[in-house]
């Protein structure tokens, strides 16, 4: 079922970008699926502005440290775009998988003009030469043709389960969609999943 | 003229205690503000060259330059400064709780109902305060009538008057706020809302202005926790201050007045606000008269205009007494020259100057017998 | 549906905190109470949405000494209760904890201290470990999100079989860490509360509560943690995996045992090193680590944040050296491990690896370098900032420019909450001073009475409105009472926004979700003879008027209530009042006149500065809509439609 146990999945992104709720997501389908989750995430500073991380561990064993050793990532979830080159530096190593929504998010030192925010196509090229495959989509966009831009994070768990790494099945994501949140937006949700899907080409 | 930023404003000007509160760089972005007629820098700004360094009056003020756009001749050195004539002058028909004369008042009024002005910054008083404001009429000119011995930020009224398009300003202004308003009219920077700052400055004299908190603190502790509502500074050699709320009168020993001056009249050169079209001050032993210094042309033709309409009555000093003020003006000249040399202050070669003048003439003015 | 209902059996993810609640609810707690404060806020939350279905009382206390009263009480009446903080909240408990820990409890009650090593989330990363020991008091800690359940619902066990208050003390990294959990069965509530006090006085279940006779009942409590550590010595929360003489024993306390076992794994160091897990940490199971120490070859603790475990262990050695003879026990004392901070899986495999003399394995280095390059380069960092449309950033955009106007080197204490984050430039920089909880208003007391020894700056204090009635009550109270020259702003944002939204004596709602009377923080400085106004922090002229006005007011305390609810409130978040828009004919840039005041100096994340046109715009994705950025652009260039009249 897994391709490697532990597999080390990271998210990241800036706070207010839904970090914790998205690994929630994608814990709870695994879990769902007999799998052993472990979660590993900071939050209090995370709606501030700040660099945010969760680490998920996804075992048939049991639990893991709430923490990835260095170097020990196999796919990286990007929310925003450089956040994937900050998780790199430390989680990266050569086998290491990336998705990452395009839609940057400036840090208050760039918009402040003290820090250079670099080009996306630099983003992309950096993060090709440390990975092994890598997925760029702009998920803000399609979300907000989708009506919001909250569904943002749903696209990239659809986007996710196209990249075929993890056992993610539309089902069960409709299922578990519909007995959190009624059948009318589990719809919608399932749309932007699908959309996910499209846009990694799956 | 070498123009730098407000970084260096602030080091040279506001963290050494030069800063007078004119106001010359407040109201022309956020970052200067003006409160209680103190100027404070809000946040660092890294500009390299800024207007409010340009108009400063306390950093790089070159004299001959300035000289030059007023009197078309650079700095003569002279005690009055570059003027035509020197008389003696009261208003008439014209009521108002005057220091002297009440010439200033009547200059304005003049001007405003000649047209020669759209508007005229004056400063009246509120709680305690100098209060400058626009008046655009002859009550609002009279309703700010009388000598405030605060600083003001005059120039902070100018500003925001420019910046919502009031032009043909009559300013009545103390000697730094004459020199920075010749600053502004240069215009260094070539912003056009700045092209013509001031139609008329009718120069204040001054020999300096204390913080308005630190003077408000002192009539306050004078006069039972009031306000004053009328200050005087009776001519040498009285030593004294008056200070007057509600018919309470009380004069306080100049040796403690003088311990609140600022270091930024300490070091300026200027008694009778030498680049004005016309001074005006106060003449010792000639209760209900004032100095008139006419200097520029346009100062000429006012004081002329004024007369034939009967609104000035002038005549000539008597000798002693011309020679008494200039005098006093070489006096606080030489003074601030050697002070500002003793700082580094004048022509500094390496470094931003506060005062840059022709060497010879700076020699001159330094070695003049008091 | 509730975690009371989830059912036994069935395995669930679970935040560590989740876990907690858990755990109390299957040992059949009643009373639960704490303090909101970061990573513990979770456990009462779950708790809270749990009452009713569990049928208990839940509550956010005023602080965390009347949440730690307020749970006594229930004990004292024969109930289970939990008590629930952040590690520094025991500080403030401890006055009451002490006394607790002498006059001995009733039902089962059980104090869980959340800990943030590392300080993520935090102004310090104190331990609680140590006031279990301090007030002779047991301590647990568990290890993983089972045993957060598991070891929660035990302590209640023996908190009752001991009559002792009983610590089980989590970390940032379990409480706010999610795992695999089996629930199990909750009993029936609980209807025969009652409070007996007529017997005799020494009597521990039926006299009066006290911690007098004080030699006599300190004695009590002495035989209680001998009791406890004899409990300890079988208990099947301390286990033990590795070969029968490692060469090295490990000794992990709390999430420290998850990054021992990954690392004895990273370095296959499993035949080598064995891994004592230790759950009930204080007192030690002497007998029980004596034998552990005896087969091993070396000793490494691994734990946070300070050497507690490793220096009883040291105790323990030295007691026993006849018997066990020397062993060298490596921690942090001896520099072997980090004495701050947070550990993680590869300082856990560094300490192990240094002391078998093993290597820890590593990638690829150029391919390490390369990826330090791109990072260093292309992720600039992120600082900590106000979100967009929090009334902090139009509060203090105001309070600083107002001091700053004013001229007389007026400064701001600071207090704990969002709001601490105005140390930073994001704030402005303005707050001068940051300790504990009602400590700035404290402090401002002190400063506004030094006006006789030459201090003529002007005093300012804030504090959010929660933190109001946490600790800056009484600071106030004393700075009113003493004529100390201040100005307190009270951030009023309508919750606690730093820990999501929790409620507070100053709101109408309580944790339930029951109606309740709201203190009016208006009315109670008005009360105590200060001189208050109310503005809205968004109206930034009217502001800055009244700040002025007050500061210029010379003697006694004044209180300014800026009053905006929180841009992540429920009745705000996502709502915009304003849509934003940069006229870029108008935007100065650059120029002089403005210098990009905007984006360089109130920093909104939803302003972003077009270095290619020069302009500032609105990023809508981001931006709130709130309209306070108009009011300070110098130019007019920022232009605010109100989103209503838009849609009509």
């Amino acid at each position: 079922m897994l391709s490697k146990d532990p597999y080390n999945l990271i998210i990241t992104g800036v706070g207010g970008q839904g970090n914790v709720l998205a690994s929630r997501m994608l814990g709870n389908l695994m879990s769902a699926q007999g799998l052993s989750v472990t979660i590993g995430e900071t939050f209090g500073a995370s709606q501030r502005g700040g660099s945010v991380m969760s680490h998920l561990r996804i075992s048939s064993e049991g639990a893991w440290s709430p923490q990835i050793p260095a170097g020990g990532a196999d796919m990286v979830v990007a929310l925003e775009p450089i956040e994937a080159l900050r998780v790199l530096a430390r989680y990266g190593n050569p086998k290491v998988k990336v998705l990452a929504n395009s839609r940057s998010i400036y840090p208050v030192g760039v918009i402040s003009g003290e820090l250079a925010y670099p080009s996306l196509d630099d983003v992309k090229k950096w993060v090709a030469e440390l990975s092994d495959r890598s997925w760029f989509i702009d998920a803000t966009e399609a979300a907000m043709n989708l009506g919001s831009a909250i569904f943002g994070n749903v696209i990239m768990v659809g986007a996710l389960a196209a990249t075929k790494e993890l056992p993610i099945h539309r089902e069960a994501f409709g299922q578990a969609m519909e007995a959190a949140m009624g059948p009318e937006k589990a719809k919608k949700n399932l749309k932007a999943f699908d959309i996910g899907v499209e846009m990694v080409g799956g | 003229m070498q123009i730098l930023g407000p970084t260096q404003l602030y080091e040279d000007v506001i963290a050494k205690g030069l800063c007078t509160g004119c106001g010359a760089c407040v109201g022309l972005c956020p970052y200067f503000v003006t409160h209680r007629a103190k100027t404070s820098m809000l946040f660092p700004c890294d500009r390299e060259q800024g207007r409010c360094f340009a108009f400063c009056p306390r950093v790089e003020l070159d004299l001959d330059e300035v000289s030059r756009f007023v009197h078309g001749a650079p700095y003569s050195g002279e005690p009055l400064g570059t003027h035509r004539q020197v008389l003696l002058a009261q208003a008439k028909g014209l009521s108002g709780s005057f220091q002297a004369g009440g010439t200033v008042s009547a200059l304005l009024c003049h001007a405003l109902q000649t047209g020669a002005a759209g508007a005229a910054v004056v400063t009246g008083q509120k709680d305690g305060l100098p209060d400058p404001r626009v008046a655009t009429t002859a009550e609002e000119v009279l309703s700010a009538s009388g000598s405030k011995y605060g600083a003001a930020p005059v120039l902070a009224t100018v500003n925001k008057a420019i910046a919502s398009g009031t032009r043909d300003l009559a300013v009545a202004a103390t000697p730094c706020q004459a020199a920075a308003l010749a600053q502004m009219g240069m215009n260094p920077l070539g912003r056009e809302d700045f092209m013509a700052p001031a139609s008329l400055v009718i120069g204040l004299f001054c020999t300096w202005a204390i913080d308005a908190r630190s003077l408000a603190a002192l009539a306050a502790e004078h006069l039972s926790g009031k306000a004053a509502t009328r200050m005087d500074l009776p001519p040498p050699p009285s030593e004294i201050l008056v200070l007057e709320t509600g018919g309470r009168r009380v004069e306080v020993p100049l040796s403690e007045v003088r311990k609140l001056v600022p270091a930024g009249c300490l070091c300026c050169p200027d008694m009778t606000a030498e680049f004005a079209d016309v001074s005006v001050g106060v003449v010792e032993g000639e209760p209900g008269w004032n100095t008139l210094i006419v200097r520029t042309q346009k100062g000429a033709d006012l004081v002329e205009s004024a007369i034939a309409a009967g609104k000035l009555e002038t005549r000539e000093p008597e000798a002693e007494a011309a020679a008494h003020l200039s005098r006093a003006a070489a006096g606080k000249r030489r003074r601030a020259f050697a002070r500002a040399r003793e700082q580094g202050l004048l022509n500094t070669a390496e470094g931003r100057a506060s005062l840059r003048v022709d060497e010879q003439v700076a020699e001159k003015i330094l070695t003049e017998e008091s | 549906m509730s975690i009371a209902k989830h059912p036994a059996g069935e395995r669930r993810l679970y935040m560590g905190n989740e876990a907690i609640a858990r755990g109390a609810l299957e040992a059949g707690v009643s009373v639960a109470a704490g303090y909101p404060g970061t990573p513990s806020s979770e456990i009462i939350e779950t708790l809270a949405k749990a009452a009713k279905d569990a049928d208990i009382y839940v509550e956010w206390s005023t602080n965390e000494k009347v949440a730690m009263e307020v749970a006594a009480a229930a004990s004292f009446a024969g109930l289970r209760s939990l008590c629930i903080m952040k590690q520094n909240g025991v500080n403030v408990a401890s006055d009451f904890l002490l006394h607790l820990a002498g006059s001995g409890t009733r039902g089962g009650m059980v104090l869980v201290p959340c800990d943030d090593p590392g300080a993520l989330s935090s102004v310090n990363e104190g331990e609680s470990r140590h006031f279990a020991k301090m007030v002779e008091v047991p301590l647990l800690e568990p290890a993983d999100f089972q045993e957060a359940k598991d070891l929660t619902k035990w302590a209640f066990t023996l908190s009752e079989e001991l009559r002792s208050l009983v610590f089980v003390r989590s970390v940032t990294r379990l409480s706010h860490a999610s795992g695999t959990v089996v629930p199990g069965e909750i009993p029936a509530p609980r209807r025969d509360a009652k409070f007996t006090y007529n017997g005799f006085i020494l009597d521990p279940m039926e006299g009066p509560v006290m911690s007098a006779p004080v030699t006599f009942k300190h004695g009590q409590q002495q035989e209680k943690l001998k009791r406890a550590e004899e409990i300890f010595e079988d208990s099947p929360f301390n286990t033990y995996a590795g070969p029968d003489n490692p060469e090295l024993l490990v000794i992990a306390t709390s999430a420290c045992w998850l990054y021992a076992r990954e690392a004895l794994r990273m370095l296959n160091a499993e035949g080598k090193a064995g891994l004592l897990k230790l759950a009930t940490t204080w007192p030690l199971p002497r007998k029980l680590v004596k034998k552990h120490l005896a087969a091993a070859g070396k000793v490494l603790v691994l734990e946070e944040v300070l050497p507690f475990t490793e220096e009883n262990v040291k105790v323990l050695a030295q007691e026993a050296a006849d018997e066990i003879g020397h062993k060298p026990i490596l921690g942090k004392r001896d520099g072997h491990v980090p004495m701050t901070g947070e550990l993680n899986p590869d300082l856990a495999a560094d300490a192990v690896a240094k002391a078998l003399g093993a290597q820890v394995p590593e990638v690829d280095p150029d391919y390490k370098t390369k990826a330090g390059q791109y990072a260093f380069f292309g992720a600039p960092n992120r600082d900590l900032t106000f979100c967009p449309g929090c009334p902090h950033r139009a509060s203090f955009w105001s309070i600083h420019n107002t001091l700053a106007a004013d001229g007389r080197e007026g400064f701001v204490c600071g207090d704990i909450g969002c709001y601490s984050m105005a140390v930073l430039p994001s704030g402005f920089s303005t707050l001068k001073t940051l300790h504990s909880m009602g400590s700035g208003t404290g402090l401002a007391s002190g400063f506004g009475k030094l006006g006789p020894f030459g201090l003529n700056q002007p005093v300012m204090s804030v504090c959010g409105d929660s933190t109001f009635f946490h600790a800056a009550l009484p600071a106030l109270v004393n700075a009113v009472h003493h004529q100390s020259d201040i100005t307190m702003a009270v951030l009023d944002n309508s919750g606690t926004g730093m820990t999501g939204f929790q409620s507070h004596p100053g709101l109408p709602t309580d944790a339930l979700g029951n109606e309740v009377p709201a203190i009016d923080i208006e009315a109670v400085c008005r009360s105590l003879g200060a001189e208050v106004r109310v503005t809205d922090p968004f109206d930034l002229e009217k502001t800055q008027q009244t700040l002025h006005e007050l500061l210029e007011t010379k003697k006694g305390v004044k209180v300014l209530i800026l009053r905006q609810a929180c841009a992540l409130s429920p009745q705000r978040k996502g709502k915009k009042d304003f849509d934003m828009e940069v006229d870029a004919a108008l935007c100065r840039g650059e120029d002089c006149g403005c210098n990009r005041l905007c984006t360089r100096i109130f920093r909104c994340p939803g302003l972003v500065w077009d270095a290619t046109a020069g302009r500032a715009r609105i990023d809508e994705v981001i931006c709130a809509g709130c309209g306070v950025c108009a009011s300070i652009c110098p130019a007019g260039a920022i232009i605010k439609k109100p989103v209503s009249a838009q849609a009509a």
